[in-house]
């Protein structure tokens, strides 16, 4: 396990924090030119620490998705931009529904039967 | 990944370098798991993804094919996904898909998930006339680790900007985990007579190895040695603002709680809760002290457990 700085011990959990240094010796295709190509696109933000930049573990997933798709497609900065605006719209919704579904699958079933009904109407299709 | 890793690309052991290379590529924009949420796909992505991971290295290949290592020890740890972490409550990236503008739907949407960024860009702010050309900039989020007492006290905090640049950062007292604190006119340049964007840093307090702070109130645990538990007396307990004499009463003891009135932050108070330690050696003294003391004064401090001694 890396013990970077920024990851402390008991009480709250606490994100833990990787330096510059470290995620680019984590993700194979990730060098320094890239990460700081990355940072000034906004397609990533550091964490913003007294200390200087620092990384989450979840940075880290995402800097391992964006070189994933800067090499599998050969896709230029700017278009990663546009892609990466899509997904966090797409997971950010899906997160949303995630936490929709749940409310909706507690509550009793006249209530649920209402909201299907009014879904159906709206979303559904219905061919002879 | 189990078995053959030239199967899992779909090759065989005379694959080229670059045969490998594109092999792996197809799989992943078929199959890549933040692209297609087919389990199956998960899968095939990750059997490809660990094959080239190993069949890469030229040298790894090698000792591969010569029977020197085998596929399993070179498997690397799975790393969760980007869409894990992006779906889950308090993303950062998280962003706004396109109900803020709803004239219908927007309360009803912001009571639900609140606000968040905008779409890429910096666009998509509804109120300008597209016609005009004056844009305001894009405001920027990030997040801002604070030490516990700067967030207590208040403060003032040196940060470079990822845009580089360094700024000056007042902390207000007392903020909160999760706040956001504004810069006006830190985010990126406007277009015509836009104006900047702001940017704005969502607050995370580092934790405290002794202090807790619950709301308003700062919980501290306080270790007492042996003779002032008994006796009681003066003891210097650290507050926020720097230590303050605390009475210990006469026969105090472990987990008892004590309140410093107004020593918390904005007017909250610190709890102390008292922890009795003892001496770091049992001498002699003691112990014959002990033992004579216990002769003529008995007591079960377990006699009230439900559970029984």
């Amino acid at each position: 396990m890396i013990r970077a700085p920024g990851w402390r011990r008991g009480g709250k959990r606490m994100a833990r924090h990787y330096s510059e240094t470290d995620v680019v010796a984590i993700l194979d295709d990730l060098d320094p030119a890239r990460l700081r190509s990355f940072v000034a696109a906004h397609v990533v933000t550091p964490v913003v620490t007294p200390q200087g930049h620092a990384f989450t573990e979840a940075d880290v997933a995402r800097l391992q998705l964006l070189c994933d798709l800067s090499d599998v497609y050969d896709l230029p900065n700017d278009v990663l931009v546009m892609v990466m605006s899509l997904i966090d719209q797409l997971n950010t919704a899906r997160g949303d529904m995630r936490a929709l579904i749940q409310a909706v699958a507690t509550e009793p079933d006249d209530v649920r039967g209402r909201i299907i009904t009014h879904v159906r109407n709206v979303r559904v299709i219905v061919r002879d | 990944m189990a078995g053959d890793p030239y199967a899992a690309l779909g090759l065989t052991k005379s694959a080229t370098d670059a045969e490998i290379k594109k092999a792996y590529r197809k799989i992943a924009k078929a199959d890549h798991p933040d692209l297609n949420p087919d389990p199956a796909a998960t899968a095939r992505f990750k059997a490809a993804s660990a094959a080239y991971d190993l069949l890469r290295d030229a040298e790894q290949r090698r000792r591969f094919d010569a029977g020197e290592i085998d596929a399993q020890g070179q498997e690397r740890p799975q790393r969760r996904p980007w869409r894990d972490h992006a779906e889950a409550a308090g993303n950062p990236y998280a962003r706004s898909y396109g109900f803020d503008g709803d004239p219908d739907l927007s309360g009803v949407f912001s009571d639900l998930f609140g606000r968040r960024g905008g779409g890429f860009g910096g666009f998509g702010r509804g109120a300008e006339d597209p016609r005009d050309f004056h844009v305001r900039g894009q405001d920027y989020r990030f997040s801002l680790e604070v030490d516990f007492l700067t967030a207590a006290r208040g403060g003032k905090t040196r940060i470079t900007l990822p845009e580089g640049g360094d700024l000056e950062v007042a902390i207000p007292k007392g903020v909160r985990d999760g706040q956001t604190i504004r810069l006006k006119g830190k985010g990126g340049q406007g277009l015509g007579q836009g104006g900047s964007g702001d940017a704005y840093l969502t607050v995370a307090i580092a934790p405290h190895p002794d202090f807790r702070r619950e709301g308003d109130d700062i919980h501290l645990t306080l270790p007492i040695s042996l003779p002032e538990a008994v006796l009681g007396g003066k003891v210097a307990a650290p507050t926020i603002d720097g230590p303050v004499n605390l009475t210990i009463p006469r026969g105090a003891t472990t987990g008892q709680k004590l309140r410093l009135r107004g020593r918390g932050v904005n007017g909250g108070d610190q709890q102390v809760e008292l922890k009795v330690v003892m001496p770091p050696r049992v001498d002699e003294d003691l112990a014959r002290f002990m033992e004579g003391w216990r002769k003529d004064h008995p007591y079960d401090p377990r006699a009230g457990m439900e559970a029984g001694g």
